[in-house]
């Protein structure tokens, strides 16, 4: 009886124990293939990377890896050549940079002004998050504090004792014609 | 009502703000003179060459150290290079012995069209060439005519996109040069 009942057990908990280890195998795979997945990226490769990174400073939208103008090609070369002296992707950015300004960049840098591109998405969204449950929480109180008012279907009987509590006080002329209209009512409705 | 009033006066106040700044901010981009760029060299170094001369000794900007340096990028097919050849000119002419140098730096040009272009139109200050625009990158170009003014110290202190009129380089060489020095 042990043995098929720890088998039984077993057997029931290797569901719940299969999602860990899934989980546990596709972070390992992931972290293999962030630190050492990639073979080394030719010069060739590494001049495609940084000339994709760089704007072409005399076109419109287009990357220095992309543009056709002569000053896009000269700069290729002067990429190729660096890459082949021996300098890396940032300090051949850098130069550029230094040159034409952070405008030579695809991306933006996350500093001075341009960080606000990266930041205020994300300050907008939490103060859209924060606007949103103060409205919800506004909202809540107030359909605690004030109830909808209760009472009986209009076709009911006519109200009276605790019914009535919170109605406003008819006179007697008011309530028969209250009471004329909901005959009519009654009369017109079909069936 | 009150609460209306005020919520409306202060939604009215926040486009009130919004305008002004806007407004604020194309004045500002208006009052700017468009040829004088923003390079992010004014004030800096200005980065070294040494480069061959279509028809005479290289140039080496260092070696020019203690004189003021105009750098002129141009091209024979650029027609607003050849509106402001006049202007060059003039200002080499008259400022060389005050310690000013005049240089061209041709830009995605052959050889032999800057030559007929400098026999042409009579260009008498030095012109280099600048094979591969390796020159022209480290100066930001954009494209031609664009102009550096280098000052004694070898700091560049005006960069003008465009062609530069005589009046206005003589101006600027005059403000370098200080009081009386010609």
């Amino acid at each position: 009886m042990n043995a098929a009942g720890t088998l039984r057990r077993a057997r029931a908990g290797l569901p719940g124990m299969l999602v860990p280890v899934a989980l546990a195998a596709g972070l390992a795979a992931l972290v293999i293939v962030a630190a050492g997945g990639h073979p080394p990226a030719s010069q060739a490769e590494q001049v495609q990377q940084i000339a994709a990174g760089l704007h072409c400073p005399i076109c419109k939208d287009l990357s220095v890896a992309d543009s056709p103008a002569p000053l896009a090609q000269q700069m290729r070369q002067e990429i190729a050549q660096k890459v082949r002296a021996g300098e890396s992707a940032d300090q051949i950015r850098a130069g550029f940079v230094a040159a034409y300004g952070d405008s030579v960049l695809m991306s933006p840098p996350r500093r001075g002004v341009a960080a606000v591109v990266y930041y205020l998405p994300v300050l907008v969204l939490a103060a859209g998050l924060v606007t949103a449950f103060l409205l919800l929480r506004r909202w809540l109180r107030a359909s605690r504090r004030d109830p909808p008012l209760a009472g009986p279907p209009l076709a009911g009987p006519p109200l009276a004792g605790p019914a009535q509590a919170g109605l406003p006080q008819l006179s007697a002329a008011q309530r028969r014609a209250v009471a004329k209209a909901v005959a009519r009512l009654r009369e017109e409705e079909p069936g | 009502m009150r609460w209306i009033t005020s919520r409306r006066a202060r939604l009215l106040g926040g486009v009130a703000a919004a305008v002004a700044v806007i407004v604020a901010l194309l004045m500002t981009g208006l009052g700017r003179d468009p040829s004088v760029f923003a390079s992010p060299l004014v004030g800096r170094m200005a980065p070294n060459f040494a480069l061959p001369q279509l028809d005479g000794p290289p140039v080496t900007l260092a070696r020019l150290r203690g004189q003021i340096v105009v750098i002129n990028f141009w091209a024979s097919w650029c027609m607003e290079c050849q509106d402001e050849q006049a202007a060059l000119d003039q200002a080499w002419q008259q400022f060389q012995d005050s310690g000013v140098v005049v240089i061209g730096v041709n830009f995605q040009d052959t050889a032999g069209a800057a030559r007929a272009y400098v026999r042409t139109d009579a260009v008498t200050y030095p012109v280099v060439e600048d094979a591969g625009s390796k020159t022209a990158l480290a100066y930001g170009l954009r494209g031609v005519p664009e102009t550096f003014v280098v000052n004694r110290s070898g700091r560049i202190v005006k960069h003008v996109i465009g062609p530069v009129g005589a009046a206005g380089l003589a101006t600027e060489i005059n403000s370098m040069l200080g009081p009386g020095a010609q």
